[in-house]
């Protein structure tokens, strides 16, 4: 078995990290699963939650979700690449430069609690945004955007030199070698590191609880401007109820949850692949 | 109108250049006459790129560059401050030592240069003419859809100089082009740089003495910053004036 194969004594320590680690996976996908499978037929991706466990369903959630996937990517995704164009393009090497990196450095690291917080101040009151899809969106957009702009910056970081230097020999304005050298050059690290940022922000619960997501509506969000609603924070609500129907419930929306953010990932994989060949 | 042929197409006058403090070319003065291919030639750190780069304004590409002294184009300052370097690289031309074909089709390759300009004419016949006149043509014809990429290192070369022939400047600069290929890649983009000649004032820095003396008509010699010497290369190569360039070309150590 492959996994047995000796590769000396740091390589086994790190096998056997890598195993119980898949294992880990296995086996939590393994109980949701089994906890969640029952739930699992076409009315309960459609209906509403119900306080009757046999007739709830994720509809209304699962498109405040995807509503949300929406907005954060369109908000954080061209102000984020934007940044870092800036970043790396633009702006002169300076304090002030490395000042600016380290403050998005240490933003990644806020926990998104606090980004809850953040956003209940500015879009929900101050902006006057209420407790909307649109006030959770610019929060999540919030929160991805500093993975966004440090996993663009080192994507166009790695754009090799001689790419810029022929572009610009060749007559070639900033702008022109930025739009059809760097950018494609980047463009499938850009997209790798983004999703990673985007995947775990909408997968976020605890922002959209500080700003107050409503944990009971019936009917699925038509725009940015209707209640909050989304999956994590219906799997969390299910999970406060003391029957175990509810638990099956939160588990099956768990499963619904992975599938939607591995399809992405897979999308994003799909399209990074489509890039890299058009690349070479 | 054109130029009497006396005008040189570039000169330096009193140019240095310096990267954050250090100094990289100091007081280099020398005029290229039109239609000719110069050598410049010198021992690594010299000061070759950085005054093959003075000469269409890619040096200030590189924070802390600092350039001193003028450089003159068909009579005109390249450095005014009406001057875009933008307008200056399309006038004066440049192949890097490593091949850097764009991760595009071969004929997008090509077609980079005039788009960016803006070129309104046959672009196909463009990439036909300039491809035919780096002896590319007959090697890619059937797939310019192909990646350059995929090309050998020697056709990415070529394909380079193609690339620069498209924005129809009136110099070549010419950074080591060959230094990265093997002697068969070398000889053919010498010939290729020969016939250039006349059509084309070409620069080009070379480590590989032999091929400045093979293709060059004048020779500048570079050693640490400083122009030592600059003339016609037979009389540089057999009656140098200066002790540092009879000692370069023989290869002794000083």
């Amino acid at each position: 078995m492959i996994f047995l194969r000796y590769h000396g004594k740091v390589g086994t320590a790190c096998a056997v990290g890598a195993w119980t680690a898949t294992a880990g996976l296995i086996l939590l996908a393994g109980f949701l699963a089994v906890r969640g499978w029952g739930v699992l037929d076409p009315a309960f991706f459609l209906s509403s939650p119900s306080r009757d466990p046999g007739r709830a369903g994720i509809g209304p959630a699962l498109a405040g979700t995807l509503w949300l996937a929406l907005l954060t990517v369109a908000f954080a995704l061209p102000v984020g690449v934007g940044a870092a164009v800036y970043l790396e393009e633009y702006a002169p090497k300076n304090r002030w430069a490395t000042f600016g990196e380290s403050v998005v450095v240490s933003l990644a690291g806020v926990p998104s609690v606090v980004y809850g917080v953040a956003g209940l101040a500015v879009f929900v009151r101050a902006m006057g945004a209420g407790r909307s899809i649109l006030a959770g969106g610019l929060t999540l957009a919030v929160l991805a955007l500093p993975v966004v702009i440090a996993t663009s910056r080192e994507a166009i970081r790695s754009v090799p030199d001689g790419l810029r230097r022929a572009a610009y020999g060749l007559g070639a304005t900033r702008w022109q070698v930025l739009r059809h050298q760097i950018l494609p050059a980047a463009a499938p690290g850009i997209a790798t590191g983004s999703c990673l940022a985007f995947t775990r922000a909408v997968g976020e619960a605890a922002p959209l609880l500080v700003i107050g997501a409503a944990s009971f509506v019936t009917f699925a969000p038509q725009g940015p401007g209707d209640p909050l609603i989304s999956l994590p924070t219906r799997i969390f609500a299910w999970t406060t109820h003391a029957q175990p129907e509810f638990g099956a419930l939160a588990a099956g929306a768990a499963i619904a949850l992975l599938l939607l953010l591995l399809a992405a990932n897979l999308a994003v994989l799909a399209a990074r692949r489509r890039m890299r060949r058009a690349y070479l | 109108m054109t130029p009497p042929a006396s005008v040189p197409v570039l000169s330096a006058e009193g140019l240095s250049v310096s990267f954050d403090g250090r100094t990289a070319l100091s007081n280099v003065s020398l005029e290229l006459p039109r239609g000719r291919i110069v050598s410049i030639i010198g021992p690594s750190g010299c000061g070759k790129t950085t005054l093959l780069r003075c000469f269409n304004r890619m040096n200030e590409l590189v924070e802390g560059a600092h350039t001193a002294g003028a450089v003159r184009f068909e009579g005109f300052d390249l450095y005014a401050a009406h001057v875009d370097p933008v307008e200056v690289r399309r006038q004066i031309g440049m192949v890097f030592q490593q091949p850097t074909p764009f991760p595009k089709s071969v004929f997008d390759n090509v077609a980079f240069g005039p788009r960016a300009s803006g070129f309104k004419g046959d672009l196909h016949a463009l990439v036909e003419e300039v491809l035919s006149s780096a002896g590319l043509w007959p090697e890619v014809a059937a797939e310019l859809d192909a990646p350059a990429l995929a090309l050998s290192a020697g056709q990415q070369q070529r394909l380079c100089i193609a690339r620069t022939l498209a924005v129809k400047p009136s110099v070549l600069l010419m950074d080591e082009p060959t230094s990265a290929l093997d002697p068969t890649a070398t000889a053919r983009i010498e010939a290729l740089v020969h016939s250039l000649k006349g059509t084309y004032t070409v620069v080009i820095a070379t480590h590989d003495l032999q091929q400045a003396a093979r293709l060059s008509d004048l020779t500048a010699f570079l050693d640490g910053g400083d122009l030592v010497e600059y003339g016609p290369t037979e009389t540089l190569f057999t009656n140098p004036r200066d002790p540092r360039t009879e000692s370069y070309l023989t290869g002794r150590a000083r």
